[in-house]
């Protein structure tokens, strides 16, 4: 098992109010899995994957990763965890403007015990496998949006991670693009990396094995 | 990679990013100049070896010279018996100044600015470096004379000077022509020295009585306070007053104090002044917070541009520490960038102030500089960290990133801040120009700058006076000729015992007056204005009780009258304390207004203005048509080699003298105004920052108002009034604090200004416009632009 979430809430302080953002969230993700969470605006998709990710805090309940109570965690050890087991892909890509597609890739090596060289082969592999070794001195905005997530997907990669998660990847794209996107994950998927994607896509979603739905913080199917 | 992405981060923002670096190297180079000319104002006197045990002795007397403390002691000769009665003074120098500013090689006179007969102890006491000739022997026998190399180059240029005749001639304050011989060549007295002798000589042992200046060299464990009491009681004893009788007081000041804290009368040369030292040093003080402040506030209100990076940071697993590595290497980067700037300009500057002042501040401070620039650097650095250390974009969230609201309230603080010196500044500028101008109106030559003054002419000269004044009144361009007793600028020291008929009773106690000695035009070419009676008739003689004296309004209160007209040809009568020299006894026949001679930090004294011929005039004043200058100049210096072909000739504008009375006044001026544009501009640079982050931050709030129905107008109005109310606070700040720095500064002066309210609103009307003008550009872009492009992007 990868990780469980046992009676999770999240709430926040609002005019004297409690408003719930996660509402008893409980659910299992096995090693290799492709999981979908749907739901309208304000459900809490995005919130739940940054607990999971590990971003976010919550107000009650269990989260253990790979056997960790993540919850009782000193912050250093949870950075730890997340640093090693987890990869992140953004709506906006989320790419450093100022950096080419090659540091952006670097990027996250940088914050690991990695030698020069070796982040040099890591990063030469990655551009390769992902067909932008033409354009690793180009800047972000020199790129197409697809390009962009691509690097994105890249460099969440980099760093071999068990669990990718991804808020709306293909959220600014257009359908074709999107399609891409989606068909790299499937084959990721495939190779062994655990999935969690937050979509509006009833087509993204059929990618997943599983699906979640949410609606106003609790888990409502799925 | 970081120092890339640094690089990167501040070429795609170079307007923003210039503003930091500009700002920073204003700020460090103003630091670094004050600091440096500080040290050096430090310094003086510093470089004798035995600095620290070299005391200059003064005295005062109740009885004589009016109890003034003058920077020498009159008595002189009574040194070397004081010293042997007191085993801790090791030894001593006096210096005897040579009178008469003229110096005879051959035929050829050479004007002196600065020398003196000296004691042959001289070179065992101050650390002059000999470059021709024996240390220990070069003055032991009378009659030789050691000169300093620029004096030897002047007058024999290339050739050895060593045996050489210079003479010190006939006249005024020496009976007979003195011959001395050259047998060394000092190097110049440094800069930073509180005298710099053309030469000196030796006069022979017993030879120096009278005013001389005299320094002792106190042993290691001397008491000072001890020996200036045995000194004074043993002075006391000489002066063979009565027991009970008023003591003579000594003074012992050690010789690195004299140039900063020394201020009595007859100084060598004009000295610093501690009240520069520390306006200098609060203005460094301004301009190091405002410059670094206004680089922390750009950084800090930048540091927005950073959430994606230090968010992403986060998410990747980076620690904090890169974070603050980061904002380390841009601020390395751009602080050595503002180095940089200021290493380009340093040695220009650097030159220019040794043209103008002749000192080279660089010259052996280059550690002194260095270190100033690291700490300023380091200072600058850290204060670049601010957005890291604050920590407040350590929480920022991606998802919430573009939400976070920014946080103005720190730049408010220190725009506040900025602004308040910024103003105070500006006010002290202004009420520091106003008195100084003040003070040159009320000078001698206020109104056509025209009048030159020939300062201490020889006493040859003075006897050829009437002919000389002939000669120039024949010309066209000359107005008029006077002479004088004390050169415009100068101070009245001298005062006679008078008698007078019919003065009230309570003022009978007074019995001598301050005495101006003069030719007859002198009120004419001054212009002087007369409350009552006449001015003197047109001749420098008078018959014994037909002599004329003219009194200024100061005297005729001090005489015990009120009313100018009283006073008028009531017999008046000085009596000479010089020997053979009689004046003549006669009335007063009028009453001038005051007029300023020295400086208005001092009250008018009263004086009474009588006329000479022949001596007691060597202070020869000249004024000439003003469109015609350069001919009067030029007839003067025809009509002079004419008549004294021996004599140079050397004249200063009498506003230019005037000038150097106020020298201190008019540097501060310079100076803060300097200091006070450099700091308005860094802050409007900070301020041209600050608008264009905040009116970016608003570019929504823009759009959606406008969108709306909001006019340009009103958009403006909404940007610009938390400017106006961030000023408007600095005002408050502002006022009190100089109000009261001016008010404490202007009680130095006798005469001045006052502080009127609007010098304050004028300073704060100024900052405003120029807040008004730099937000508005931001304003006027930010209002004009289309909402729809704003709108679009969100």
């Amino acid at each position: 098992m990868l990780l469980q979430l046992n009676n999770i809430f999240k709430w926040v302080q609002s005019g004297g109010q409690r408003i719930f953002l996660l509402k008893d969230i409980n659910f299992e993700v096995e090693e290799g899995e492709f999981i979908s969470v749907m739901g309208p605006s304000g459900s809490g998709k995005s919130t739940l994957l940054n607990v999971i990710g590990m971003l976010d805090d919550f107000n009650e309940g269990e989260y253990s990763f790979l056997d960790e109570p993540v919850h009782q965690l000193k912050e250093k050890h949870r950075a730890n965890l997340y640093k090693q087991y987890i990869g992140f892909v953004f709506q906006a890509y989320h790419l450093i403007d100022e950096l080419t597609v090659y540091e952006n890739l670097e990027m996250p090596l940088l914050y690991k015990k990695i030698s020069g060289s070796e982040r040099k082969a890591m990063v030469a592999d990655m551009l390769d496998r992902f067909n932008i070794v033409g354009k690793k001195d180009l800047f972000p905005t020199q790129l197409s949006g697809g390009q962009q997530q691509l690097v994105g997907v890249a460099r969440a990669l980099i760093s071999k991670p068990k669990l990718i998660l991804a808020d709306e990847p293909t959220g600014n794209l257009n359908s074709k693009q999107g399609e891409e996107i989606m068909d790299l994950f499937k084959q990721l998927n495939e190779e062994g990396v655990t999935i969690i994607q937050v979509t509006h896509s009833e087509k993204n979603a059929e990618y997943g094995e599983r699906i979640i739905h949410l609606l106003d913080g609790r888990k409502v199917g799925g | 990679m970081l120092l890339k992405f640094a690089v990167r981060n501040i070429l795609k923002r170079p307007f923003l990013n210039l503003v930091k670096v500009v700002g920073l190297s204003l700020g460090l180079i103003g630091v670094l100049f004050i600091s440096l000319f500080l040290k050096n104002e430090m310094s003086y006197d510093g470089f004798h070896k035995k600095a620290d045990h070299i005391f200059r002795l003064t005295t005062t007397n109740p009885e004589m010279l009016d109890n003034n403390h003058f920077a020498r002691i009159y008595n002189s000769e009574q040194v070397p018996d004081l010293v042997n009665q007191i085993p801790e003074i090791e030894k001593f120098v006096r210096l005897a100044p040579i009178r008469g500013g003229l110096v005879l090689h051959g035929e050829q006179y050479y004007s002196i600015t600065e020398a003196f007969s000296c004691d042959n102890t001289f070179f065992e006491i101050f650390d002059a470096e000999l470059l021709r000739g024996d240390r220990s022997s070069v003055l032991t026998n009378p009659g030789t004379m050691v000169v300093s190399e620029s004096f030897a180059r002047k007058v024999f240029g290339n050739s050895n000077p060593i045996d050489q005749i210079i003479s010190l001639p006939a006249g005024q304050f020496n009976s007979e022509k003195a011959d001395f011989t050259i047998i060394g060549v000092m190097r110049d007295f440094p800069q930073n020295s509180h005298f710099h002798p053309d030469f000196i000589i030796s006069p022979g042992k017993d030879k120096i009585e009278g005013w001389a200046y005299t320094y002792l060299l106190l042993g290691q464990n001397a008491n000072v306070p001890i020996i200036t009491s045995s000194l004074s009681q043993l002075m006391t004893e000489r002066s063979g007053n009565e027991a009970d009788s008023k003591e003579t007081k000594a003074y012992l000041q050690n010789i690195k104090e004299i140039h900063l804290s020394s201020h009595l009368l007859r100084e060598i040369e004009l000295n610093g002044n501690m009240a520069n030292i520390y306006a200098l040093s609060i203005a460094a003080l301004i301009l190091l917070f405002i410059s670094i402040s206004n680089y922390a506030s750009l950084n800090l209100a930048m540091a927005g541009f950073f959430k994606k990076f230090i968010a992403l940071n986060q998410v990747l697993g980076s620690s904090k520490l890169v974070n603050l590595k980061y904002f380390m290497i841009e601020s390395l980067v751009v602080v050595l960038l503002a180095i940089a700037i200021m290493a380009v300009l340093v040695g220009k500057i650097n030159d220019i102030i040794l043209d103008y002042y002749q000192i080279d501040l660089l010259l052996g401070n280059e550690m002194f500089a260095l270190g100033i620039v690291l700490v300023f650097g380091f200072m600058a650095v850290i204060s670049g960290l601010q957005p890291a250390i604050k920590n407040r974009i350590g929480q920022f969230k991606l998802g919430r990133s573009l939400r976070e609201k920014g946080n103005t309230n720190s730049h408010k603080r220190i725009l506040i801040a900025q602004y308040s010196l910024t103003m105070i500044l500006l006010m002290v500028v202004i009420i520091i120009s106003r008195q100084t101008e003040f003070a040159l109106d009320h000078s001698m030559d206020s109104e056509d700058k025209n009048i030159i003054c020939i300062e201490s002419v020889h006493s040859d000269i003075q006897k050829e006076f009437k002919v000389f004044k002939s000669e120039l009144l024949k010309q066209n361009a000359i107005v008029s000729v006077s002479a004088m007793l004390d050169p415009p600028g100068g101070e009245t020291h001298d005062m006679f015992s008078f008698e007078m008929e019919g003065r009230p009773n309570d003022k009978e106690n007074t019995k001598s007056i301050g005495v101006f000695p003069c030719d007859y035009s002198l009120a004419n070419l001054f212009e002087l204005t007369f409350l009552s009676g006449v001015n003197f008739s047109e001749k420098n003689t008078d018959n014994d009780g037909a002599g004329e004296y003219i009194i200024n309004e100061t005297a005729l209160h001090y005489l015990g009258f009120h009313n100018p007209n009283e006073v008028v040809d009531k017999e008046f009568k000085i009596v000479s304390p010089v020997e053979g020299v009689d004046l003549p006894d006669g009335k007063i026949i009028g009453v001038v207004k005051d007029f300023h001679l020295s400086g208005v930090q001092t009250k008018v004294e009263p004086l009474v203005m009588f006329k000479r011929e022949d001596s007691w005039l060597p202070n020869i004043v000249v004024s000439y048509r003003p469109q015609m200058e350069r001919i009067a100049l030029d007839d003067i210096q025809k009509i002079w080699s004419g008549l004294f072909p021996k004599y140079p000739l050397s004249y200063e504008h009498v506003n230019t003298m005037y000038r150097k009375v106020y020298k201190t006044e008019l540097l501060q001026a310079k100076l803060l105004t300097l200091f006070t544009m450099i700091s308005l501009f860094i802050c409007s640079m900070g301020l041209l920052g600050i608008s264009l982050l905040i009116a970016q931050r608003k570019v929504k709030e823009i759009s959606i108002r406008k969108v709306n129905g909001a006019k340009i107008s009103q958009i403006i109005v909404m940007l610009n009034k938390d400017f106006l109310k961030w000023v408007a606070i600095a005002f408050l700040f502002a006022t009190p604090v100089a109000y009261y720095a001016m008010y404490m500064w202007l009680q130095g002066f006798a005469y001045k200004i006052n502080l009127s309210w609007w010098v304050f609103a004028l300073a704060g009307g100024i900052t405003l416009l120029i807040t008004l003008m730099t937000v508005s550009w931001q304003s006027w872009k930010a209002a004009t632009a289309n909402p729809s492009d704003a709108l679009r992007i969100d």
